[in-house]
């Protein structure tokens, strides 16, 4: 092999080299993210905002982060305190079971509304439904992550 | 009960508040993309250089000392232009201060040079309307990396896409529709379609507009196609009603494109299409009903259309008949035969068999061939391993996405680019029938980029976090800490 055919593989060579090392770069950002993202405590389930609350509590525009196990209710022991006067005492639970939000009225007087239609026993909830309690009406987001 | 409380849809748990915060934009730095970006220069320069040193020493007399320009970049004013395009669209997300994902552009890039660097070394005549293959690639790369730019600066919302998933639907059914009736034909398939003085192939688009339709209409109805059953005996199904519309698009698209006769383009919209229906539902009945609804349609089409029957054909056994039906796929292993581990290094393959390449449509269904035999296993390998990136930055915007629209559109647009780059590049190797799609990024032609672009400017618009979060806040802490130690002086 000569000098010229030589320093040819050696540019070949290089170029790969370099190939690798980008990708090398790039494989340590993807790693780096990943373990800050697994390394963030975890991650709330969903949140709840308060669309409109005509009694002022919860107060419209702020967001609640939701339990596996959230219940609405006028009762103070409620996990969110619904002050409305069209709310029961216990009105509603938020379950979170598998990958779904589900809701389940709690035999309300008024009931309870899932993007304006009466929920009957229990109904999965998505993401942007809107839930109607009383007067007070709440988005579920995503949990923001 | 007031309406006025309404907070903006889109961006979930923000207040209203922030519409006055997005008015004002602060350039950020991006410093990883920079110097990712630096390092692709370098890469591409290098590998110029290589080029042109092989070039420049097979015109040399065998023995004799290499010309003094041997260690020049080949052809560098292209690679330079484009390698200065690519900080243009840097600088413009670092003036529009997105807080996005900054391993895209440099991935994505880095593909696209290597694809330069092939036009630019491929035999210039073989297609190209601006003065040869090279230039007119450069091109469409400048539109394409100008177009992920804009696409990403701009977009700041997804509302045009949420909100009219049934017009999208409905257009691209007719940019199909229209191909059909208007369009021409190019090697026995009716893919391309002229508009004045631009010719294009519509699937290509029309790959983004499924992927936005099928976001919307899973998004909004995943919960009831998680939850609901439609039981027939003791059998539970799917909800049936439910899948009806999403159904119809993809038979219509399906359909037309087999009359197309594009397959790689039904292979892809199929996957795509199972593969987020199973993100969005999470019910691997639906992935086993797909894959035997597939299989019984391949069986079927293999019976009925001739040309699907010749591709299979040709795929089993491509040394039957290898001057002419098996030609191109017999070709191209003997191209990966000849690069092998290390290649042949770039310029110094690709032999012209009486004055043509062996391969006649290497610049856009076979530049894998082209690339395995100049840079080898190696080589390749490392492509590979940039789609996985790509894809692996599409699931991670999916997975931090605040909604199930935004989720679904980002995990498809990026898989559709990958599933697409796996079955042109199984194809070249003779895994699956050849089908005649483009590798995306690296193929010759104006309209993949296109599209594939604008892919990447929607990923790196839905990577964008926002705005910044307030200051931690020890600053008015230590201000206050201050103001009392000074009420207490």
């Amino acid at each position: 092999m000569d000098g010229i055919s030589l320093s040819l593989w050696l540019l070949r060579l290089l170029f790969l080299l370099f190939l690798y090392l980008f990708l090398l770069a790039v494989v340590r950002v993807l790693v780096r993210d990943l373990r800050a993202a697994s390394r963030e405590p975890e991650a709330e389930l969903g949140r709840l905002q308060v669309v409109a609350s005509p009694g002022g509590e919860p107060r419209a525009g702020t967001v609640l982060a939701l339990d596996a196990i959230t219940t609405l209710g006028r009762d103070v022991n409620n996990t969110i305190v619904v002050d409305d006067q069209f709310a029961s005492s216990d009105h509603a639970v938020l379950t979170f079971r598998g990958r779904t939000w589900y809701v389940e009225d709690l035999e309300s007087t008024n009931g309870t509304y899932v993007n304006g239609t009466p929920v009957d026993g229990v109904s999965p909830l998505g993401y942007g439904d809107e839930l109607q309690i009383g007067q007070v009406r709440l988005r579920l987001d995503r949990a923001r992550r | 009960m007031s309406a006025a409380a309404r907070p903006m849809r889109g961006r979930a748990g923000t207040p209203d508040a922030r519409a006055g915060v997005l008015g004002v934009i602060r350039p950020r730095t991006r410093w990883r993309e920079f110097w990712l970006l630096v390092l692709v220069g370098i890469t591409l320069t290098i590998g110029s250089v290589s080029l042109n040193a092989t070039v420049v020493a097979a015109d040399a007399e065998q023995g004799a000392a290499l010309p003094a320009g041997a260690l020049a970049p080949y052809r560098g004013g292209l690679l330079l232009v484009y390698l200065g395009a690519l900080l243009a669209a840097h600088l413009a997300q670092v003036l529009a201060g997105r807080r996005s994902d900054q391993v895209l552009l440099p991935a994505v890039g880095m593909l696209g040079g290597i694809s330069l660097l092939l036009m630019s070394r491929l035999p210039q005549d073989l297609a190209g309307q601006f003065g040869g293959l090279a230039r007119t690639q450069l091109i469409w790369l400048l539109i394409a990396v100008a177009l992920t730019a804009v696409v990403a600066v701009v977009v700041r919302s997804d509302r045009w896409l949420r909100l009219y998933k049934y017009t999208w639907a409905a257009a691209g059914v007719g940019l199909l529709l229209l191909t059909f009736v208007a369009g021409r034909e190019v090697n026995g398939q009716r893919l391309t379609l002229d508009i004045g003085p631009l010719s294009g192939q519509p699937s290509e688009l029309l790959k983004v507009i499924l992927v936005v339709f099928l976001a919307g209409y899973l998004s909004e109805n995943r919960a009831l196609l998680v939850e609901q059953s439609t039981r027939v005996g003791p059998i539970r199904l799917p909800p049936l009603p439910y899948l009806a519309p999403m159904a119809a698009m993809w038979a219509i698209a399906l359909g037309v494109v087999v009359v197309q006769r594009d397959l790689g383009a039904a292979l892809l919209f199929f996957a795509v299409f199972l593969v987020l229906l199973y993100i969005a539902t999470a019910r691997w009945s639906y992935v086993v009903i797909g894959l035997v609804l597939f299989l019984a349609g391949s069986w079927l089409m293999y019976n009925l259309f001739g040309h699907v029957k010749d591709r299979v054909d040709i795929w089993i056994d491509p040394f039957a008949d290898p001057r002419v039906a098996g030609y191109q796929i017999v070709q191209a292993l003997y191209a990966f035969g000849r690069g092998g581990i290390l290649g042949t290094g770039l310029g110094n393959g690709l032999p012209v068999v009486a004055g043509r390449l062996p391969i006649p449509l290497i610049h856009a269904d076979f530049p894998l061939a082209a690339l395995g035999e100049e840079l080898g296993l190696i080589g390749i390998l490392a492509i590979l391993g940039l789609y996985l990136v790509v894809i692996e930055r599409g699931l991670r915007i999916a997975a931090s996405a605040a909604d199930d629209f935004r989720a679904l559109l980002a995990a498809g647009l990026s898989l559709v680019v990958g599933v697409q780059a796996f079955i042109i590049a199984a194809g070249n190797l003779k895994l699956v029938p050849l089908t005649g799609i483009t590798l995306p990024f690296v193929s010759y032609g104006g309209s993949s980029l296109v599209a594939n672009a604008i892919v990447v400017g929607l990923l790196l618009a839905l990577s964008d976090r926002g705005v910044e979060p307030p200051p931690p806040p020890q600053r008015t802490a230590g201000r206050f800490r201050r103001l009392i130690d000074r009420g207490a002086a």
